[in-house]
């Protein structure tokens, strides 16, 4: 089966609550920077839950916005490498080749959702911190840039049951670690070219949108608005 | 397909066993979640079931195990409570299992009391200094035994209720800075239950928050954010609306559709109103209830609410018929209002609006599940192992003044809920505890509490022990039990395990009361042992079969009208101008979490800040003192004064100044220390429990620190475009 990875963020469940910022530094062997450097906005956090405020008080309201990489079908990031670090891979999804990686940042340049981060340090984990890192993945060198992967280890893993087992991947068997643990569902994943996945059946609510879609990246982060008032 | 399979063989601390005989077992069978294929390779991953021990809500969690080290922690897919998901405590409980300053084996003060200084010490050494004195404190005067805990469930707590009593002392002592007091006390009173309702917000069509936090801190936020989005979403025509008042928009706020900001301390008053127009336009289902309260709600016209607590008559009106008109719905007090001086009659008007709905008992109402019944076996004694969530705020201001009185002679400390940390300062609990001539402390890290002790046992975290819990609510029945997910890190004892072992070198009736050879075993006996029924639970994570609790509508015919009495909050509004607004951290809790990196550098969901603590206050009202966004303040309340960064929060009443609560560690390690002060030092040392119990002056002060914030690198966007 044709397979095309797409990521559903409803912000009328999101409830900004940021379960999914830890778990995907939980998953992905996030450095912690510390204050000083967060503040030079050199945090590492793969998805951030943006907050938007708008109106005065009494009528002030927040939103929030949970931005991962957008895995843009046209990503305007990958252009620009020089070496090829980040390409597209099989599944559409927009990967990273970390010991490829020169350090030149024109990707970040060029990203227009701000998601990619680079590594400014050899960034340490204090013992006996580091007996949590994942075996799935590597830590991250100084000098390289990362982002967001969808989590590709838990799709592989999952990919890897299935064939194992000598059958296609099930609906909900591979997601990322912030979908997975969202307490109010507000992050939904799957494969769009099954038109019998969750997804593809989420993804035609009348109340998506992609972020600057004018730009034409073609996201597959695919946002559904807040909803207003009682019933549908 | 489910078999049994060996697989780490734990070791840990043997010298126990030296001393006590054999009260553990050197080799234990553990119980995968996922069951492994058999041609399981070194390396690979394994799945382990067992509690979220980071707040009290008693989340089930699976633990990711490679090569006997945890790797993450991802909610129990099977588990009532959270059906799967975690909030952003439970996750990083990994890192307080690896922490560099966690504590790895017994200590003894070394230099003078409260010094911090200790010398690692052996387990035989650290028991006898324990066992000597409270041999003789239990043949001379059984009774100058305190023991000072978290609360604490399942038979962790029958094995502590049961060593107290028969050590003679009953002067057992349970603390929770975020108890459910006002909440329970309301329930009885409009309810005829005294316990937390199920609030069934997945089935609901309406609900209505009164300083409600229940997405973020609250009871139980995993399992109401989890309902939250089914409420929301998962109904092919109806989304639940939602609506709520409280005077600061807060993380559960911003979800409303409707946000309502009344002045602090009001919410009980905004609810009566709603109840008034209810029962004024015959909009109610329970018209007996309708009928009896008429007379009494009279006093609270939509207009006279108006003016006690700056929510529009109109839009009381429209709100109550709403909520009339959409039900099955909910109203919902958070700790906003549970923790005002007078948070029992606000807890109380909001209970009265479900009994005026008539929804207790019903699917999208309110129930109330007899958690009780599944320790029914234990009579009397269930109490210990299903105790009501309450702060324990009386017994602690007994104890202290017992212990200022030189009634102890022995205080045996445990948990995280760290009273030297979230006691107002006023009440000297550092300093009446410096009177106790032998203070032992189980726990994990030092902190502002147990760095005071003489004796410092190690306990393993939630990951590396047996046990067992019920959760407050959601468990639906169901117990859940944890097992040791991995090697225990460091040479660590459990509580329940130290008590057992002291119970039997005490002999008599604490040897009685405790017949066991080690927790584990206390466990086994309970839950039938290896090879029975719990070998299945533990793979599951516990005993989820089906309900074994029965709902309980409530009663509702003695309805007592909620009386408000007068209790002003401290501080004459001349010279303190700001009502001070305290709140639970959406990332630290009650301060707990502060040691944990990861929850440091969490941006918080309403400031983006982190790493530090603030003071919110709405951008006018700074504008009026002169202060910008980042400013450094002095915040003075008639009780205590600290310093503060200032942020903006463009949804908080003009008269409020909130602070989080958590940040302000000064002995909680490197990661929590200095972070800013402790808010709780703002607060009076008042007769009952009260965190919105003061009012505040800012002045601005120059800071050596900034306030790090992170809100959005791409540029602001229109919201226009999001909703
Ligand atoms: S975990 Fe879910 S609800 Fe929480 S911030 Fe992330 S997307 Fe939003
Ligand atoms: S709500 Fe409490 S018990 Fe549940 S995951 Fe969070 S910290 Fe753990």
């Amino acid at each position: 089966m044709e397979i095309k990875w797409a990521m559903a963020i409803d912000l009328d469940r999101c409830t900004g609550c940021g379960a999914c910022v830890v778990a995907c530094v939980a998953e992905n062997n996030i450095p912690v920077v510390g204050e000083a450097e967060v503040e030079k906005g050199r945090l590492m956090q793969w998805i951030r839950v943006a907050r938007y405020w708008e109106g005065e008080y009494p009528e002030a309201q927040a939103v929030y916005l949970p931005v991962p990489c957008m895995q843009c079908e046209r990503a305007p990031c990958e252009t620009v490498c020089p070496v090829y670090a980040t390409y597209h891979n099989e599944d559409g999804l927009n990967a990273m080749v970390y010991n490829r990686c020169v350090g030149t940042r024109y990707c970040a340049n060029n990203c227009p959702y701000s998601v990619r981060v680079f590594n400014w340090f050899d960034h340490v984990w204090e013992k006996p911190l580091d007996e949590q890192l994942s075996p799935d993945l590597t830590t991250r060198s100084r000098g390289v840039m990362e982002k967001c992967t969808f989590c590709i280890q838990r799709i592989r893993r999952a990919k890897e049951t299935a064939a194992e087992e000598g059958r296609e991947i099930r609906d909900g068997e591979a997601v990322p670690a912030c979908v997975q643990t969202c307490p109010p569902g507000a992050l939904l994943f799957g494969n769009v070219a099954d038109p019998h996945s969750e997804i593809a059946r989420k993804l035609k609510d009348p109340r998506r949108f992609r972020l600057m879609e004018h730009l034409g990246t073609e996201p597959r982060v695919v946002y559904l608005k807040r909803q207003k008032g009682a019933g549908r | 397909m489910l078999h049994r399979r060996q697989f780490l063989k734990l070791g840990g601390a043997t010298a126990f066993a030296t001393l006590f005989g054999g009260c553990d077992k050197m080799q234990r069978t553990l119980i995968p979640f996922v069951i492994p294929p058999e041609n399981t390779t070194l390396g690979e991953a394994l799945w382990y079931a067992s509690v979220c021990g980071q707040c009290p809500a008693g989340c089930g969690i699976v633990v990711r195990v490679s090569e006997g080290r945890a790797k993450k922690i991802e909610g129990n897919p099977r588990h009532p409570v959270n059906r799967g998901r975690l909030c952003a405590r439970g996750q990083a409980a990994l890192q307080a299992l690896y922490h560099p300053e966690r504590l790895s084996r017994p200590m003894k003060l070394s230099g003078t009391r409260g010094s911090g200084t200790y010398a690692p010490i052996s387990w035989e050494e650290a028991l006898s200094l324990l066992m000597v004195p409270l041999k003789k404190v239990q043949a001379e005067a059984p009774a100058s035994l305190l023991m000072l805990t978290e609360p604490m469930r399942g038979h962790a707590g029958l094995v502590a209720g049961r060593f107290m009593k028969a050590f003679g002392s009953k002067h057992r002592v349970a603390w929770d800075p975020f108890g459910a007091d006002a909440m329970l006390s309301a329930n009885a009173a409009i309810h005829g239950i005294r316990d937390l309702p199920e609030h069934d917000l997945a089935n609901a069509r309406y609900l209505l928050s009164f300083s409600g936090d229940f997405l973020e801190t609250g009871i139980s936020p995993v399992h109401y954010a989890r309902a939250y989005g089914r409420m929301r979403g998962d109904r092919e025509t109806i989304r639940g609306k939602f609506v709520h008042f409280g005077p600061r928009l807060s993380m559960t706020a911003a979800a409303a559709d409707l946000f309502l900001p009344c002045t602090p301390g009001t919410e009980g008053i905004v609810a009566l109103g709603i109840a008034h127009v209810m029962v004024r336009d015959r909009l109610t289902a329970a018209s007996a209830v309708a009928g009896r309260l008429a007379d009494d709600l009279s006093a609270y016209p939509p207009e006279a609410v108006e003016r006690l607590t700056g929510v529009h008559a109109h839009d009381i009106a429209a709100v109550a018929e709403e909520f009339a008109r959409n039900q099955p719905g909910i109203a919902i007090p958070g700790t906003g209002a549970a923790t005002g001086p007078d948070g029992a009659f606000h807890c109380a008007g909001v209970a009265l609006l479900n009994a005026l709905a008539g929804n207790a008992g019903k699917p999208g109402g309110v129930s109330f599940p007899n958690r009780a019944l599944a320790f029914a076996r234990y009579g009397s004694e269930a109490a210990l192992l299903a105790p009501a969530p309450e702060s324990g705020y009386a017994a602690m201001r007994d104890a202290i003044d017992k212990m200022r009185g030189g009634a102890f002679r022995i205080a045996i400390l445990s948990g995280a809920t760290n009273p030297a940390f979230t006691l107002p300062p006023s009440l000297k609990f550092s300093e009446a505890l410096s009177k106790v001539p032998f203070i032992a402390a189980f726990a994990s890290f030092l902190d502002e509490t147990t760095s005071q002790a003489d004796l410092v046992l190690p306990v393993p975290t939630a990951l590396e022990a047996w046990g067992d819990d019920l959760a407050p609510v959601g468990h639906s029945g169901a117990v859940t039990l944890c097992q040791p997910v991995v090697v225990p890190f460091h040479d660590t004892r459990s509580m329940p395990d130290v008590l057992i072992a002291a119970a039997g070198e005490l002999g008599g009736k604490p040897a009685k009361a405790l017949p066991w050879g080690s927790f584990k075993e206390c466990l086994d006996k309970a839950y039938g042992g290896p090879g029975g029924q719990m070998e299945i639970a533990l793979q599951r994570g516990g005993f989820f079969g089906e309900s074994s609790s029965q709902r309980s509508g409530a009663r509702t015919g003695t309805v007592a009208f909620p009386k408000g009495t007068e209790r002003p909050i401290d501080g004459d509004p001349k010279a303190f101008p700001l009502a001070l607004h305290l709140y639970p951290s959406v990332t630290l809790y009650d301060g707990r979490g502060a040691n944990l990196p990861w929850l440091q550098e969490m941006p918080d969901p309403v400031t983006t800040a982190v790493w530090r603590n603030w003071v919110e206050v709405n951008p006018k009202t700074a504008a009026g003192l002169g202060l910008s966004e980042g400013d450094g303040v002095t915040v003075t309340s008639p009780s205590g004064k600290i310093t503060a960064h200032v942020t903006f929060n463009p949804g908080i009443a003009p008269d409020v100044a909130a602070m989080p609560l958590g940040q302000g560690h000064t002995r909680y390690g490197k990661t929590a220390n200095g972070r800013g002060e402790n808010p709780f030092a703002l607060l009076p040392a008042g007769e009952t429990y009260a965190l919105q119990a003061t009012r505040v002056s800012l002045t601005k002060t120059k800071l050596p620190t900034r306030l790090v914030r992170f809100a959005h690198p791409e540029g602001q966007w229109k919201i226009s475009n999001l909703m």
